[in-house]
């Protein structure tokens, strides 16, 4: 019986070919993007659920918000893990990591660069599940000269050879002994580093600071503790400890400081929630977005579903050509359930070969989707496994209606070729259209919009010239020489200047937090950034001096000069016209000291975005206080010799860091990589859901076509033109198709408006995005139905009437 | 073997009620040749639908081989015609997809006929019907002659006692329909009853009775 089903089910393929290539198309176009997107969304939650306590970790994060502006640390001061393990029970055991950077490593003289440091608490590595590979769990990091290693870091240093006791110098002054090797950190971690150094023993991490630090603290909760009520009792520690502190350091009491309206204090983020959610601005790494993950989820299930549709009204759509078999095959003694067997088996000959192309389609894009989405997912046993049952499901739903559908014709009516006037099910098909139309466009308005921000960006006058800055980040590495490789690289008539800071306006920069007031009022607080410069940057960035003027070497009090922007004038209370002259008291977390040191404002410049434009421009403060690395700004095309004669200059030094460079504009376009990653996956999802749309489009002007074979005939003897029956065919598609861009305008207008919130910066969604988005759909829909209709039209009309 | 009492039978849209048959009774005997005739409209096909059980009816009653089947269930009828119902139409019927072979097996499959046993029964049926040497063409390879021979023989494959043949000539030239009447007189020769609706008076002259109808009602009976 079966093979006899699948003879039918294989005739019915081979015979109609275009239309079972479109549905099996479509079918596998929305199975493999459905899944592709679901890999990529469980990467996405599965961060750092490898540790095996993952739910009973969390972090804690500082807080505050100080005259209006919000603060938001992922590290906390060096006291708060010791503190928190102390005073609450609930904490089983806390731990601590602070971010070196990249350290120069040189191991049996040969040097390495690249290597990220930690320095951890050494119960980090048992907290963590970071397996050892080689060394005693629990024994590592106990003494101040200990390393850690991971497993590629350690074959990198030392080949085949043991790395455990041997010793490697990290930042050219100390040297350590390898006290363990560890499996290297799993992609999906949130942190990665391939060398732990101890925090035992530095002076910072026994500090008993509760205003400075920057310690990435994580706590072990006992299971079954309820973060947010531990939370409840944050407040009564910052009263205690850092209340004291406050007043010695900034002469108010807790209590007068929050009856300003300002906040401090910590709050806790589970471990498994700083990948997506975490909002924080010095993260390690920069995480995910759970907004991104839920838009994705919404638009793979869309595709599914629409695919899914699809599929059933393909199916059903041929139902007429079916119809009189299963009249038939009725008659001669099938039963209903025969039937259903027979159709079912159908709908899973098709499936399977639909999920087959599916598989192979993922196989393709796979990479392709990784390059897009910045992330190398592969498929594993486990993903086939899901991927076969999740076409078997699929093959199943989407065969059911199909099967029952077609098997419910009653003998005695189709054998007359009294067929299917059943305006219910009509009503159904075009709330599909409806539906799928309303996702094309709201995909094509985000897709349009999200071009347009993008744009917007590239253009938008940043206030200052991104363009031919070449930065050397490391400069700082030439010591004293430092400043002898600027004046020589200034010789060169294919650079315009240079200037020296540790601050530039994209990342990777420094950044900190100055708290700046006037000396009328000492307790109007200014939160903003203390860019330490020289008097070049200016110039050499191109921005624009509004009142007053620039650093100069012709002043020497410069020192104690200050430059703001608009916004820090503004917020102190002034405005560009009596700003100059007046004091300003710095105090200055980065410098390590609590001096109030007073500066005389000399200048005030246009604000320019040092933050992305996600980010209003917040107070800035400029001062005189050259350090850090070099940033270049050339006049030439010749980029490349420019980059090979400083190489030359730079080795000459005898530098012990190699030569790194980068460019302002790239880093700039860095800033908004997930951006344009969303607007390219955007982009494509929506010609996807475009094409598989038109395809189901296609399928009902098909299926509407052939139940008014009849009345074309008729409508054609009675001297109607194929253009009027053309007409006739397309206006009633075209009324769905427009009532689902209606649906889709409102709809797509609210979910952009959302997503340009993020931008602190953004366009105005204008009227004519929704007229183009409108268009385009009405267009495809119209290309695809009248392809069908005008096949119907054209027809003979004899051949129509006798299929009565 | 067939007695119908009192046959009622309406055909509702939304607004008008069309009475089809009206208090109609017939009586055929186990091994007879029935022709029924009349004109478009008087519902000799909607009759023979109903002595099929692939319609419903209103109010009557039906006993099949001495069974009232006028109540069954969708199932209960489907196994009833399965076995012991054959059925021949004016356009065939025979499903494109399947070869001349599998459209004649096809009954046999449904009454789980042992495959052995189909191929026996098949090609003997095709001999019968001389369609045996067209037996792997498609319905649309064959002229219409050979197409209602190869329905003829899906319909009596199963060995039915009864066939109902719906105008099985109308699509027919004179030549083909001669044929297939002959067919149906040889298998009536054999034993098995047969109701057929026609429009030609030739062929009503191969029956044993002629059941004359006008609207929903028997209005006369001649036995030929």
């Amino acid at each position: 019986m079966i093979r006899n089903y699948l003879k039918i089910a294989w005739r019915n393929i081979t015979k109609n070919k275009l239309f079972s290539v479109i549905n099996m198309l479509g079918l596998a176009i929305g199975v493999a993007t459905f899944f592709l997107i679901m890999l990529f969304v469980a990467d996405e939650l599965k961060f750092d659920r490898f540790n095996r306590r993952a739910d009973d970790i969390a972090r804690i994060i500082f807080k505050a918000n100080i005259n209006g502006g919000k603060i938001s640390e992922a590290s906390v001061m060096a006291p708060v893990a010791a503190t928190m393990k102390k005073d609450f029970p609930e904490v089983e055991d806390a731990t601590r990591l602070v971010n070196a950077g990249v350290p120069r490593v040189r191991v049996g003289g040969k040097q390495y660069k690249g290597d990220r440091l930690a320095r951890v608490d050494p119960n980090f590595l048992t907290i963590f599940t970071l397996p050892m590979i080689s060394g005693v769990p629990g024994k590592a990091l106990l003494n101040p000269d200990e390393v850690v290693l991971t497993k590629s870091a350690a074959e990198k240093y030392f080949g085949s050879e043991p790395a455990l006791g041997k010793t490697i110098e990290i930042d050219g002054n100390k040297n350590y002994i390898v006290s363990g090797v560890i499996e290297d950190v799993p992609r999906t971690s949130h942190f990665h580093f391939e060398i732990f150094g101890s925090l035992t023993g530095m002076k910072e991490a026994t500090s008993d600071s509760w205003m400075l630090g920057s310690f990435y603290t994580y706590l072990l909760l006992k299971p079954g503790t309820d973060p947010a009520k531990l939370e409840t009792r944050f407040p009564q520690m910052v009263a205690t400890y850092m209340g004291p502190q406050i007043l010695s350091q900034m002469g108010v009491t807790l209590d007068q400081f929050r009856t300003k309206g300002n906040e401090l204090g910590f709050a806790m983020q589970r471990l498994t929630d700083i990948h997506l959610k975490s909002a924080t601005t010095n993260e390690i790494e920069p995480g995910g977005n759970a907004a991104y993950v839920y838009i994705f989820t919404i638009v793979a299930c869309f595709m599914l579903l629409v695919a899914g549709i699809n599929f059933v009204n393909l199916s059903t759509a041929g139902a007429s050509k079916r119809a009189r078999e299963v009249g038939v095959r009725k008659v001669i003694g099938s039963e209903k359930g025969q039937l259903v067997g027979q159709f079912l088996s159908e709908s899973f000959l098709t499936t399977t070969i639909a999920c087959t192309i599916a598989a192979v389609l993922l196989w393709l894009l796979l990479p392709l989707f990784g390059a897009l989405s910045g992330k190398s997912l592969t498929l594993n046993l486990e993903s086939w496994l899901v991927f076969l049952l999740l076409g078997t499901v699929v093959g199943l739903v989407a065969g059911i209606y199909p099967a029952f559908y077609l098997s419910a014709f009653k003998p005695v009516e189709v054998l007359k070729g009294r067929l299917m006037s059943r305006p219910g099910k009509i009503g159904l098909r075009n709330g599909l259209v409806v539906f799928q139309f309303f996702v094309s466009v709201c995909l094509v308005v985000g897709t349009i919009v999200t071009y347009q921000q993008m744009k917007y960006i590239q253009k938008k006058d940043i206030g200052y010239s991104r363009e031919q800055l070449l930065i050397i980040p490391n400069s700082y590495a030439l010591g004293k020489n430092e400043r002898a490789f600027k004046q020589q690289m200034l010789q060169d008539t294919r650079i315009k200047g240079a200037t020296m800071s540790w601050f530039k306006p994209v990342g990777p920069t420094n950044f900190n937090n100055a708290f700046a007031y006037t000396r009328e009022d000492h307790n109007k607080f200014v939160n903003g950034v203390n860019y330490q410069v020289d008097e070049d940057y200016i110039p050499v960035m191109a921005m624009k001096v509004l009142r007053g003027r620039n650093f100069s070497p012709d002043f020497p009090t410069d020192t104690l000069g200050i430059i703001l922007n608009e916004t820090a004038v503004t917020a102190l209370g002034w405005n560009v016209d009596n700003v100059i002259g007046q004091d300003v008291v710095i105090q200055n977390s980065n410098r390590g000291n609590s001096v109030d040191s007073p500066y005389h404002v000399i200048g005030v410049i246009k604000n320019f975005h040092f933050k992305s434009l996600h980010n209003a421009i917040s107070p800035l403060f400029m001062t005189l206080d050259p350090q850090g690395g070099l940033i270049f700004k050339l006049n030439t095309a010749d980029v490349d010799g420019v980059l090979g004669d400083m190489k030359q200059k730079w080795e000459n030094f005898q530098a012990e860091d190699p030569f790194t460079y980068a460019f302002m504009d790239e880093l700039f376009e860095k800033t908004y990589d997930a951006e344009q990653k969303t607007a390219r996956v955007l982009n494509i999802f929506a010609v996807l859901t475009i094409f598989v749309a038109c395809l189901g489009l296609f399928g009902l002007a098909t299926f509407a076509s052939e139940l008014r074979t009849k009345e074309i005939g008729i409508r054609k003897v009675l001297g109607a033109s194929v253009g009027q029956v053309v007409g006739m065919l397309s206006r009633d598609f075209l009324k769905w198709v427009s009532l689902g861009a209606m649906i889709a305008f409102p709809v797509a207008w609210w979910a952009m408006s959302r997503w340009l919130e993020n931008f602190a910066y953004r366009i105005e969604i204008s009227w004519w995005i929704f007229v183009v988005a409108g268009l385009v759909s009405i267009a495809i829909a119209l290309l695809t139905v009248s392809f069908q209709a005008i096949k119907a039209a054209v027809s003979s009309p004899v051949k129509a009437l006798r299929t009565e | 073997m067939i007695k119908i009492t009192d046959l009622q039978k309406l055909y509702r849209t939304e607004e008008v009620e069309t009475v089809a048959l009206n208090n109609l009774s017939i009586h055929v005997k186990s091994g007879e040749f029935v022709a029924v005739m009349g004109p478009s409209g008087c519902g000799k096909s909607t009759l023979l639908n109903i002595v099929g059980l692939l319609d419903d009816m209103e109010g009557g009653s039906y006993l099949f081989n001495g069974v009232e089947v006028a109540r069954f269930n969708e199932k209960k009828r489907s196994q009833l015609r399965k076995h012991n119902i054959g059925f021949v139409f004016q356009s065939f019927n025979l499903i494109d997809e399947l070869t001349v072979y599998e459209n004649v097996e096809l009954p046999l499959i449904y009454t789980k006929v042992p495959a052995s046993e189909r191929k026996k029964r098949v090609e003997e049926v095709l001999e019968k019907v001389q369609i045996m040497h067209r037996r792997n063409h498609f319905p649309q390879q064959l002229s219409g002659g050979q197409q209602q021979r190869v329905a003829v023989a899906r319909a009596v494959v199963n060995r039915p006692k009864l066939i109902l043949a719906d105008e099985p000539t109308g699509n027919l030239d004179s030549k083909n329909g001669n044929e297939v009447m002959q067919l149906l007189t040889e298998l009536n020769e054999a034993g098995t009853t047969i109701i057929m609706v026609t429009h030609s008076e030739h062929d009503s002259q191969y029956a044993d009775r002629v059941i004359r109808m006008l609207d929903g009602q028997v209005i006369m009976e001649t036995v030929g």
